[in-house]
């Protein structure tokens, strides 16, 4: 029994022929019970027409036996229908309700609804002379009956038994075969090859045919999507390798960072410019990028250092650029770094050994801002200085500076009677006597010929800038000996004005202090004096 | 027998001058006088003649006569059958002896010499020749 659903379950032709036969038997079932029904019916007429006619054929005998009361007679005629299969019992009855004669073939026979036959007499048609009663013979009848449902039931069965054999060949050579061989082709077609697949003759134009179109449709998508995914992939790998080669061997630093902002990969530039060992297995090991750079120096933006790697969202967004120092002094390397976003989380870096060329632009900076015979800034380096000390000021608007001018005195006729040579020696002399007395962060320039200016940083009061001048003056007192034997001494003239007191302004300021100095000149030289407004306006 | 026989030819041969000679006339049924049937009806008359019943409505065995010379007329007119259906009737009964047909006379004077000597005979004459000692109980009208 399991075998045999299997067997449904896995043969169309077989399931479809079941169906069928379910089907064709059911209704021969029906079609049996009716036909047996009618035919029983028609049966039944039939037995009763024949009884008709039998009591037709011994009608004048029973009319005569009946019109005479003849017992011997009446016998007769009951035993000529007795010997009729069809007949179970007869009873021939007078008018008068005696029983002239009458028998059972078949005592225990059922009986089935019996025939009356009335007898009129002989020579008086209207005269009904006595009533022949027949009952036909169930048995026989119901023998017949079956007799005929065994011949419908054969032939339906038959029938069925022929339906099915077709309906089994008809499925098996026009469905069942065309799909197992292209199944059995479909499962040796090698798809990737672009092969096709053949439709059975004779199926193009009906279903299996487009089966077979539909299946090759979607081949052929599959073999342009394998062939255009083949093709990304070879692309990639040489992109691939191409990416490799520049990440191994390219001069600039490569690297990615994750959300975390640890390293995640770096190429061997990186790992020299920030001194990592070439072997550290980042994937398993990473390295915080904010420890590679502490203590560092940037000069990005005028962020604070704390901040400059934080890698916040706006730069996860952005393309953001640093450079930053590594290291002190000679051994100082200056990087620039560029982290773009490659994807959500990630960003990418490159970094740049500018050193070389931070260095010179550095030097040419230096030179630009620098007077080659002092060593002192120039007037550009001090227009710069001035710059830096606006903005400077801007932000601390409440601290005071002092701008001081020197003039020499008499510097046209020391260079007209020593020479421009000694003029330079003494120019070199005072400025070197200014950059000892002056700060760190303060500023020395020779604006040109013999003229200086002197930035001091963080003077509140006049009082502060009045030891540095005293300071200044005594040790112009030593003489600077021109060549043996003879020796001057050098007087300077001295303007003051202090910025955040006198004005608010740089280069009003320094226009004060000229004022200062040329007041100090008409004070009769080698002193100093301090702006003052009303006085000099 | 003999006189059985000799009954028949002659019946047989005097059947179409009787025929022709009394054409028109009724046959009527006839008793002695004194029997004391006064009328029969139809059906008692086939009854009688064709061996039903085998009494008289008086209680007395009938004795019913064939007149050979009126046979087929009266036939013809009582049950409306010819002579050979009445004789194929009879020669079915012969061997049951259940009923026995009428007896058979040639001459009408026979049988009118029966039916006037014996009182539970009963026969057939042409209506139109009825004799007067005997007594119509029935005419059948042809």
């Amino acid at each position: 029994m399991p075998r045999l659903l299997l067997l449904l379950h896995t043969r169309l032709a077989l399931r479809t022929t079941a169906i069928i036969l379910l089907i064709v038997t059911l209704l021969g079932v029906i079609f049996l019970v009716l036909a047996v029904y009618l035919r029983a019916e028609s049966v039944q007429e039939e037995q009763q027409s024949r009884i008709q006619e039998l009591l037709t054929t011994v009608e004048r005998t029973a009319q005569i036996g009946c019109f005479l009361g003849d017992r011997h007679l009446a016998q007769e005629v009951a035993d000529g229908l007795l010997s009729n299969n069809i007949v179970s019992a007869v009873s021939i009855d007078t008018s008068d309700g005696t029983t002239l004669a009458g028998g059972r073939a078949d005592p225990a026979g059922e009986s089935a609804s019996s025939v009356i036959h009335d007898v009129y007499s002989p020579f008086e048609p209207g005269t009904s002379v006595c009533e022949i009663t027949v009952e036909p013979d169930q048995a026989y009848i119901d023998e017949l009956v079956a007799q005929a449902s065994y011949f419908i039931g054969g032939a339906l069965l038959l029938q069925l038994i022929g339906i099915g054999l077709c309906v089994v060949v008809v499925v098996a050579k026009f469905v069942t075969r065309p799909i197992t061989g292209l199944s059995h082709r479909l499962s040796e077609l090698e798809a990737e090859t672009g092969q096709q697949l053949q439709a059975p003759k004779g199926n193009r134009d009906d279903e299996i045919g487009q089966l077979v179109l539909s299946v090759n449709a979607m081949i052929d998508n599959l073999v342009q999507s394998l062939s255009e995914e083949r093709r990304l992939r070879l692309e990639r790998e040489i992109e691939e390798r191409r990416y490799r080669a520049i990440f191994d061997n390219v001069e600039a630093g490569i690297f990615e960072l994750d959300g975390d902002d640890l390293i995640r990969s770096a190429n061997p530039a990186f790992r020299r410019l920030f001194g990592m060992p070439g072997e550290t297995d980042l994937e398993r090991h990473p390295v915080a990028f904010a420890s590679l750079v502490s203590g560092s120096e940037s000069i990005s933006d005028s962020k604070d250092m704390a901040q400059a790697f934080v890698i916040d969202n706006v730069v996860r967004e952005q393309e953001r650029q640093w450079e930053i120092a590594l290291g002190d002094g000679d051994q100082q390397r200056w990087i620039s770094l560029i982290l773009s976003p490659l994807e959500t989380g990630r960003l990418q870096g490159v970094a740049h050994d500018v050193t070389e060329r931070k260095r010179a632009a550095d030097a040419a900076e230096q030179m630009a801002m620098t007077d080659p015979l002092t060593g002192l800034g120039n007037r550009r380096g001090f227009d710069h200085r001035l710059a830096v000390m606006a903005r400077h000021r801007r932000l601390y608007p409440e601290r005071c500076h002092a701008v001081i001018t020197l003039d020499f005195d008499h510097f046209k006729q020391i260079n007209d009677t020593y020479g421009h040579q000694f003029g330079d020696r003494a120019l070199n002399h005072v400025g070197a006597i200014l950059a000892d007395l002056v700060r760190q962060r303060d500023y020395v320039a020779r604006l040109g010929g013999d003229e200086f200016v002197v930035l001091l940083e963080g003077c509140s009061e006049r009082c502060d800038v009045e030891p540095i001048l005293t300071r200044f003056l005594e040790s112009l007192r030593t003489p600077l000996k021109v060549r043996e034997g003879t020796e001057i001494v050098i007087s300077v003239s001295i303007g003051i004005a202090m910025l955040g007191l006198d004005t608010d302004d740089p280069q009003q300021a320094m226009r004060f202090s000229d004022i200062a100095m040329y007041a100090a000149k008409r004070a009769g030289r080698s002193t100093w004096r301090f702006y003052e407004p009303v006085s000099m306006a | 027998m003999n006189r059985v026989r000799r009954l028949l030819i002659a019946s047989t041969l005097s059947i179409t001058t009787v025929v022709s000679a009394s054409a028109g006339a009724d046959i009527a049924i006839v008793v002695n006088a004194g029997s004391g049937i006064d009328h029969l009806t139809r059906s008692e008359a086939v009854n009688i003649f064709m061996g039903r019943y085998r009494k008289l409505p008086t209680g007395n065995v009938a004795l019913p006569i064939d007149s050979s010379s009126l046979k087929a007329r009266f036939y013809r007119a009582l049950v409306n059958k010819d002579l050979a259906e009445i004789n194929s009737y009879w020669a079915r009964l012969v061997f049951s002896g259940e009923a026995s047909p009428p007896q058979q006379i040639a001459s009408s004077e026979d049988v009118h010499q029966l039916v006037t000597q014996n009182m539970n005979a009963l026969s057939y004459v042409d209506s139109a020749h009825v004799p007067d000692d005997m007594h119509v109980v029935l005419t059948l009208g042809e």
